[in-house]
């Protein structure tokens, strides 16, 4: 068979193209699927690297056969758009491990477009926008080398060069194509992970490791942000089964009905919130939130949910009011009152809530008195908590452990206020934010997720009770990240990133000035949406319809390439400098022809110039220079020196001037 | 050198009346080191002008008649057998001189017509294994008769591509048809004085060379050429030769008019005498033909 020129490289490339993908499909994919797919493109470049021979077919075959099964095994058919990603990446690489015509090249090129591009279902963000475009380049390259001799380098080159031509095309695009509704939508990829779950049982997590994943970013608004702190309600847990607080069936349907919802309450905030992908409901708003956006379903609890998954950001306006709902119905009170545990267990918190609000009877005087409780009695915030079992888990850590993260606090306060007979429930969401001073916008991590206690005092309303902040205060302005007291712990428990370097002013520099740009990325491309479209067109073209739009995009379009195979099939003029002398000679003649003496194109200058002196007798002499002049320099090849040229302006001016004196 | 050349001018005028044009035409193909056609009917002066150019410039000269029944070996020569010394001798033809006059060369066969025209293109006579250079300056002046005329057998294009220029005296003005009637002030061509010798010719020549020819003109040259090429009007455009011919023939006529550069009018003066046996065009119709062609390409400027 005969040795493709160029196959070394090629498979290099691709190897390498292969292996950054997995990388990025890591998250998505199990550790030993991930793996398998390294080792596969590992082997091929190792292979290639040291000259041996690819795997026989039947080899291939048999390996291919286990790791598809392998596939099913740690895949499963629960997620079909990561199935079916992790089969093209799979069967793209044996492909490659077998590929030995250029064909076969060809189609391994070809799969790899479409494996590159399966990197933005999971991730969208600036990083893997440039990776996967640097990517393209180097695939476009491959492509390349198949056919042409060129060494990766220039061909390399060559497809950046293309990139770069496409880039104003991808430009014109996002900015004018008719963003249409989606004709079919992915099954429900597993988008991004939250650091929420509808269930909350704190107790059995011995580490809580926190992602610094982004989970939305909120513009304040400039006329009236909300104040600080800022409580971001996601999820209210209002059912207590002794160890977890859950979502009741009750609240579950009051979000499945379509209620309208009144926004009478008077607004006192309002921002914007750019929510990454998720695969979630929950959307964030701080206390009794309303939101217009048509993707937003509002609930009677002023809490924000996704209509519909969509895999990209969706962004909204939200408009909040404070939480007090003066009067609590019937069945609300019952939910958040008596949906709390049998009383045989945690008795000693039962009793320790009973005595307290004994001394006082009064709800409020309650409160205060469980907040000096946690303020008093030593208690400690940490991320790493000793687990906690068996059926007093509450009682363990109120009078053993005393350390614990938000979820013990909220759990514990939530119960011990049901005791007592006050109304209250649990609610997650995120706290805080690191505030980017420049855009004045908030980014919220998944390590700022945080659970807090909502509790109802007659006359007053829903109250935030947040036992954390009592232990830990810093922790209600900005973000877990800016907190020095627990920065070791918090680092300790991150997964690498930049966050890490948070010390070194350099690259913490360097962290917010990336987070930076990710939120203008964030926000002008990937928010870039139906809404923001139509205004911007709006603003261009003012109020036409959509399909003009269409037809001026498509025209635009068709120009455009027309004009450019137009221009590719241009007659080329080679463009010489005119001298000033022929550039005189012209004026002459133009200035000849208005007096009634023209010429013609064959005769020459020096003839011209005679017949034109006997013409205009008067001036023949000047002409005869100007003859003179034009042979020495056009013809005899003497110097257009600086006289001359002075000579040869004078004489242009001279014939003109004396006709119009005479005329 | 220019006054001599003057000289040479007017003392051929006194041969040839009214011909100041064709006269230095003929000189121009000369001094370019080309080949001459004269190309009219019997009895307008051809035998004359050449001749008398031959004795101007002091060049050695002879006369071929050429008939239907020459024989190559009547032009070059032929090798002889020496009885006395048994052994060939060549015997030089009439072609071993500078200046040959081939009169009425279409009336031989190709076969003579295509001996010269090898001489004339190698400057040499190929004889039995032997070559023979033949003298410098060596010009060829042919005359022709009217391809219409009986007897005749016309000259291939390829080879009249040898002849750089093509000329024709046509009928003398009134005034000097009297002179000629009259006898008046008539010499004879054999009674001109030589002017130059064949040393300070070869020096005009190379002198000629040096002649500034400017890119304009060289576009200009290159434009026509290509127009012949282009507009399809021409059975056989000009070859890159027809432009080497035009560039050097252009050179020659400004040095004869006293200049030591070309301009455009010196291409549009021998252009006709260059091109138009060239590209196929009898002498009868090339005045307007040739004034079409220079019409339609615009002079670079």
């Amino acid at each position: 068979m005969q040795k493709h020129h160029n196959e070394k490289s090629i498979n290099i490339s691709l190897s390498i193209i292969y292996g950054i993908v997995v990388l990025f499909l890591m998250s998505e994919l199990t550790p030993v699927f991930s793996a398998l797919l390294a080792i596969l493109c590992v082997w091929n470049f190792t292979i290639t690297i040291m000259n041996k021979p690819k795997p026989s077919t039947l080899y291939a075959n048999i390996l291919a056969g286990f790791s598809l099964v392998l596939l099913l095994y740690e895949i499963g058919f629960g997620d079909t758009v990561t199935l079916f990603v992790a089969m093209l990446i799979l069967s793209s690489l044996f492909k490659l491990l077998q590929a030995k015509t250029k064909k076969n090249y060809q189609t391994i090129v070809l799969l790899s477009f479409f494996s590159l591009s399966t990197v933005y279902l999971f991730s969208q963000s600036i990083m893997a926008t440039l990776c996967v475009s640097a990517l393209y380049v180097f695939n476009f390259a491959a492509l390349a080398l198949i056919e042409s001799k060129h060494s990766l380098k220039i061909a390399s080159k060559q497809s950046g060069k293309m990139l770069l031509l496409a880039l104003p095309v991808a430009v014109f695009l996002l900015l004018f194509l008719p963003k249409l509704p989606a004709f079919w939508q992915l099954p429900g990829p597993k988008l991004a992970k939250t650091g929420l779950s509808e269930s909350v049982n704190p107790f059995d997590i011995a580490k809580l490791s926190r992602s610094d994943e982004l989970v939305f970013r909120a513009k304040l608004s400039k006329n009236n942000p909300p104040a600080p702190p800022y409580y971001w309600r996601a999820i209210i847990h209002d059912k207590f089964d002794g160890h977890t607080w859950l979502v009741s069936d009750f609240l579950k349907s009051q979000q499945r009905i379509k209620k309208p919802v009144s926004n009478t309450g008077q607004f006192n905030s309002q921002y914007t919130i750019i929510a990454e992908p998720s695969s979630q409901p929950w959307l964030y708003g701080i206390g009794q939130a309303y939101s217009p956006n048509s993707d937003v379903k509002n609930t009677e609890q002023g809490l924000l949910i996704r209509k519909r998954y969509l895999s990209n950001n969706i962004n909204y306006d939200v408009k909040s009011s404070p939480l007090n709902a003066p009067q609590l119905d019937r069945i609300n009170h019952y939910q958040n009152l008596t949906l709390a545990n049998s009383e045989q267990y945690n008795v000693q918190s039962q009793q320790l809530a009973l005595s307290l609000y004994e001394k006082n009877n009064s709800d409020s005087a309650f409160v205060t008195a469980l907040t000096e409780h946690f303020l008093n009695k030593g208690f400690a915030y940490t991320l790493t908590p000793e687990p906690m079992t068996g059926n007093n888990t509450i009682d363990e850590f109120m009078f053993n452990n005393k350390r614990g993260f938000c979820g013990h606090y909220a759990s514990a306060a939530a119960f011990m206020f049901r005791t007592v007979g006050i109304p209250a429930r649990v609610v997650s969401g995120y706290l805080g934010g690191e505030l980017n001073k420049q855009d004045e916008y908030l980014s919220v991590y998944q390590y700022d997720a945080h659970a807090w206690v909502e509790v109802y005092i007659k006359d007053k309303g829903w109250q935030i009770f947040d036992a954390t902040a009592v232990v830990s205060p810093e922790r209600l302005n900005g973000s877990l990240s800016q907190m020095q007291s627990l920065n070791n712990e918090f680092t300790n428990n991150l997964d690498f990133s930049l966050l890490r370097f948070n010390q070194i002013p350099g690259f913490n520099w360097l962290r917010l000035n990336l987070e930076n740009l990710d939120y203008k990325w964030t926000n002008w491309v990937l928010g870039f949406d139906q809404q923001k479209q139509s205004s911007f067109l709006k603003r261009l073209f003012g109020n036409s319809q959509l399909w003009k739009i269409s037809l001026f995009v498509i025209l635009s379009i068709v120009i455009i390439f027309i004009s450019y195979f137009v221009y590719l099939n241009w007659p080329k003029k080679t463009k010489i400098d005119e001298h000033l002398l022929v550039k005189h000679y012209k004026e002459i003649q133009l200035w000849c022809a208005k007096n009634g003496f023209d010429h013609t194109a064959s005769q020459t200058p020096l003839h011209y110039l005679n017949l034109a002196s006997e013409h205009f007798a008067e001036k023949g002499s000047l002409f005869l220079q100007f003859a003179q002049l034009y042979s020495d320099v056009r013809y005899k090849g003497d110097e257009f020196t600086q006289q001359r040229k002075k000579h040869s302006y004078d004489l242009v001016k001279s014939i003109k001037t004396k006709a119009k004196r005479s005329l | 050198m220019h006054s001599t050349v003057t000289e040479i001018i007017d003392d051929l005028s006194q041969v040839i009346f009214g011909k100041k044009t064709q006269i230095k035409l003929a000189l121009t193909c000369l001094f370019s080191q080309g080949h001459l056609l004269i190309e009219d009917l019997p009895g307008m002066g051809k035998t004359t002008l050449s001749h008398a150019l031959a004795s101007v410039l002091g060049l050695s000269y002879q006369r071929v008649q050429f008939t239907s029944d020459l024989l190559p070996s009547d032009i070059l020569g032929a090798s002889i057998f020496n009885s006395n010394e048994h052994t060939f001798t060549f015997h030089r033809g009439p072609v071993f001189s500078q200046v040959v006059l081939a009169d009425e060369i279409n009336r031989a066969g190709p076969k003579t017509q295509s001996a010269l025209l090898e001489a004339m293109e190698e400057k040499q006579v190929s004889m039995d294994g032997d070559i023979y250079p033949l003298p410098t300056p060596f010009f060829v002046i042919a005359t022709q008769n009217p391809l219409y005329q009986s007897g005749t057998y016309p000259l291939p294009e390829s080879q009249l591509d040898r002849f750089m220029m093509r000329i024709s005296l046509g009928f003398p003005p009134k005034e000097a048809e009297r002179k000629l009637i009259l006898g008046v002030n008539n010499r004879d061509y054999e009674s001109l004085p030589k002017r130059i010798n064949s040393s300070q010719l070869i020096d005009i020549q190379s002198e000629i060379l040096k002649l500034t020819i400017s890119e304009p003109i060289i576009d200009y040259i290159i434009e026509l050429v290509s127009y012949t090429r282009q507009s399809g009007v021409f059975a056989n455009p000009l070859s890159p030769r027809a432009s080497i011919a035009l560039g050097k023939a252009a050179q020659a006529w400004a040095y004869i008019e006293g200049r030591d550069f070309v301009t455009p009018d010196d291409v549009q003066t021998v252009f006709k005498s260059v091109t138009a046996h060239r590209l196929g065009i009898d002498e009868q119709t090339s005045e307007l033909q040739i004034k079409q062609l220079l019409n339609a390409v615009p002079v670079p400027l």
